[in-house]
């Protein structure tokens, strides 16, 4: 018990009392021009139910929370090291079952199973809806981008960019926009797949040419850049594309082959099935990349660039690489989204959507594949549930708040993401020695 | 410049602004040999090295290097990239591995740089590719054996020891198939019995495989032993050459060392 009441117990119970205070300012009620107090006196000084037992106070509630917080918090920091290490032994076993890469393939078999049955056991329209507009897009935009910041370590904040252009692409293609498409032929929404995701990779290049000669912070500020130059562009070039009304005439997707005779419509599932096909393919796509000789390189040049420059690695070409690949992914996003909700405007890709995006890939683990869909699925699933059934009190603009404690949070204990990538997970200390296919290499046994 | 020479540096002069790195500094290295630059602290020995790499590009002078072929290359003006696809590697001060890979992989990235890339090869491991990587395993695994780090293939380059990471930078180094390796300071920071492995792997780099290695070492007994010819820089600028029975010999070093403007030199440094 003396030690309990130590000085860390104190530290504790402070730090609680001041991130509670915070939490009940914010979920307190707002304050207007005529009562400008009433925000902070509200939310300190409202009635409120203890727990449900008698009528008191917020303020009451929320130090009685503090109290429980810092308990809890002192008894991780005295005892957290020994149950951590307790669930390391206790998990030896399943991580090495894990291992095995029989065990993983049948996982994701029965992922992929699952996947594919979802939307028949999810048959609300609304949720439906939100697989495709609101999950399986920024699925796919937090994988280009974990190419861009996970993979080759470059901060971009103007991802939206290239959804923008694959979106606008496809609004070109098929004749949607004032400018007339190449050769005045109008082509299906479907066969704007490949040439749109063709234009964005060559947009990214272009992008990437000028601005990758930039290194770190200044990278992150001239792609923020960038991507503002590019909505506004959409916005204000009327005779491009269409200004701030953009277009709505964007066919949907239909495919008419010798046997295939097909037309996606206004029902959602359909959508999901397109796109569910174009996630595997990115994700096999990505994973292969990262390990192969061109994710080493990448690799090399966020470690050290000087270092890989030094072993004969060009680190422009590998920069601008990153960026046409990571590109492609967020441009079929843009092919998808635009199909499927049949009009573009340049307000669904403004500045918050690229810090989305970017908080998904820090959320779920940069580099980590599996992290970023993971925290894209987890993120957007929680700010739909919250948008579509609000608890009370809740307004849609809290949402924010929440994000960014969420992410606070993240990177104080968790700082490599929920699902870390090995690669970074290894500058952490968690290596497991003795695996992959360096062993089989080294004893002579290739396959 | 005789016609076996590595490397010839004719006039060459680095300024930041306002300070004089380099101050006309002329240097030949023939092929094969092992040869060293020693100077007090703040003389200009990394900014050599890194003018002889691309990393800084001198105001004036001609660096040229004589690459496979016999092609000659003016260094100056070139990316780092390219200098050393041309044969040039290099070691760093503070030895720079890639920390979170292990060792194994430093090195194979090395032997792959210089390849090709097709990203599509690459992603679905067509038949070129995996034999590009056979290539590049077969290349590392020799490597590796030959710097005697084969039992530590596997570790993560951050938890190998200082003495190790110096023989992993040279592996990595050997793995872009140089004709010239540039080690700056390899002897920093290793106990005694390392810095003995080191001068006969360094020795073993230059006759097995016939790597002309130039060499940046403070320890002079390292370097007496280690060296065929020393240059010695003070203030940017080359002030002897010569065996190292005439730098020993030499006043001009001794006095640079020792002497009277050693109170300065300290205060450079």
């Amino acid at each position: 018990m003396k030690d309990f009441i130590k000085k860390p117990f104190v530290t504790h119970l402070f730090s609680s009392i001041g991130v509670l205070a915070v939490i009940e300012l914010m979920t307190g009620p707002p304050g207007s021009s005529t009562t400008p107090t009433a925000g902070f006196s509200g939310s300190f000084g409202e009635r409120a139910s203890f727990f449900g037992l008698f009528p008191t106070y917020r303020f009451v509630v929320f130090l009685a929370m503090a109290v429980i917080l810092a308990v809890v918090w002192s008894f991780w920091h005295a005892r957290g090291a020994q149950i951590r290490h307790g669930l390391n032994t206790g998990l030896a076993t399943p991580r090495a079952v894990w291992q095995k890469k029989p065990v993983r393939a049948g996982f994701l078999l029965a992922l992929l199973v699952f996947a594919i049955l979802l939307p028949h056991i999810e048959t609300d329209p609304y949720w439906q809806s939100v697989m495709v507009e609101q999950i399986a897009v920024f699925v796919l935009l937090a994988l280009g981008l974990n190419v861009v910041v996970g993979f080759a370590g470059l901060l971009d904040l103007g991802f939206v960019a290239f959804y923008l252009v694959g979106a606008y692409a496809t609004a070109w293609v098929t004749g949607a926009l004032p400018l007339p498409s190449l050769f005045g032929i109008h082509l299906n929404t479907f066969w704007a797949i490949p040439i749109a995701i063709i234009i964005v990779m060559i947009f990214g290049v272009l992008l990437g040419l000028p601005t990758l000669r930039l290194r770190g912070d200044y990278l992150a500020i001239v792609t923020l850049g960038f991507g503002e130059i590019v909505t506004i562009f959409a916005n204000n070039q009327y005779g491009i594309t269409g200004g701030s009304m953009g277009t709505n005439a964007i066919p949907h997707f239909s495919i008419h082959l010798w046997f295939i005779d097909y037309a996606w419509g206004l029902a959602s599932v359909p959508y999901y099935y397109l796109t569910l096909v174009f996630v595997v393919i990115f994700i096999v796509a990505f994973s292969l990349l990262e390990h192969s000789r061109v994710g080493r390189a990448w690799t090399a040049i966020r470690e050290d660039e000087v270092a890989a420059e030094s072993i004969g690695i060009n680190p422009l070409k590998y920069k601008v690489m990153a960026f046409a690949i990571g590109a492609a992914s967020a441009g079929f996003a843009g092919v998808v989204t635009a199909g499927q909700t049949f009009y573009v405007n340049p307000s669904s890709f403004t500045l918050p959507v690229s810090i989305n995006i970017l908080a998904l890939v820090i959320f779920g683990g940069m580099g980590s594949i599996t992290g970023v869909i993971v925290g894209a699925i987890l993120i957007q699933s929680v700010s739909m549930y919250l948008l579509h059934s609000p608890p009370a009190g809740y307004q849609s603009s809290d949402l924010y708040i929440y994000l960014g404690a969420a992410l606070v949070l993240m990177m104080i204990f968790r700082p490599a993401g929920l699902v870390p990538s090995r690669r970074r997970s290894r500058e952490i200390g968690m290596a497991e020695k003795g695996e992959g296919h360096m062993d089989e290499v080294l004893t002579g046994d290739t396959p | 410049m005789t016609t076996d020479s590595i490397f010839s540096v004719e006039h060459v002069t680095l300024r930041f602004g306002g300070v004089v790195s380099l101050n006309d500094v002329n240097l030949t290295m023939n092929r094969g040999e092992i040869l060293a630059v020693i100077g007090p602290n703040g003389a200009g020995k990394t900014s050599l090295f890194n003018s002889l790499t691309g990393v800084y590009q001198p105001q004036e002078g001609v660096i040229t290097f004589m690459g496979r072929d016999a092609k000659p290359m003016n260094v100056i003006g070139q990316k780092p990239h390219r200098v050393s696809a041309a044969g040039v590697a290099r070691t760093f001060q503070a030895s720079r591995m890639f920390s979170a890979l292990t060792a194994f992989e430093n090195v194979k990235i090395g032997a792959e740089s210089h390849k090709g890339i097709g990203v599509v090869g690459a992603m679905l491991k067509g038949p070129r590719t995996r034999k590009d990587e056979r290539e590049s395993d077969a290349t590392t695994i020799r490597l590796m054996d030959f710097v005697g780090l084969r039992e530590k293939a596997n570790t993560i380059a951050a938890s190998l020891s200082y003495g190790d990471r110096r023989r992993l930078e040279i592996a990595r180094g050997l793995a872009t198939n140089p004709q010239v390796l540039l080690l700056d300071e390899p002897a920093a920071g290793t106990n005694p019995a390392e810095k003995l492995g080191l001068a006969t792997l360094i020795r073993r780099v230059r006759d097995e495989m016939g790597v002309s290695i130039l060499l940046i070492e403070h320890d002079m007994k390292l370097v007496m032993s280690l060296a065929e010819r020393l240059y010695v820089l003070n203030f940017g600028g080359v002030i002897a050459e010569g065996t190292p029975d005439e730098i020993r010999a030499n006043p001009a070093v001794i006095e640079a060392y020792l002497g009277s403007t050693a109170d300065e030199t300290e205060k450079q440094a």
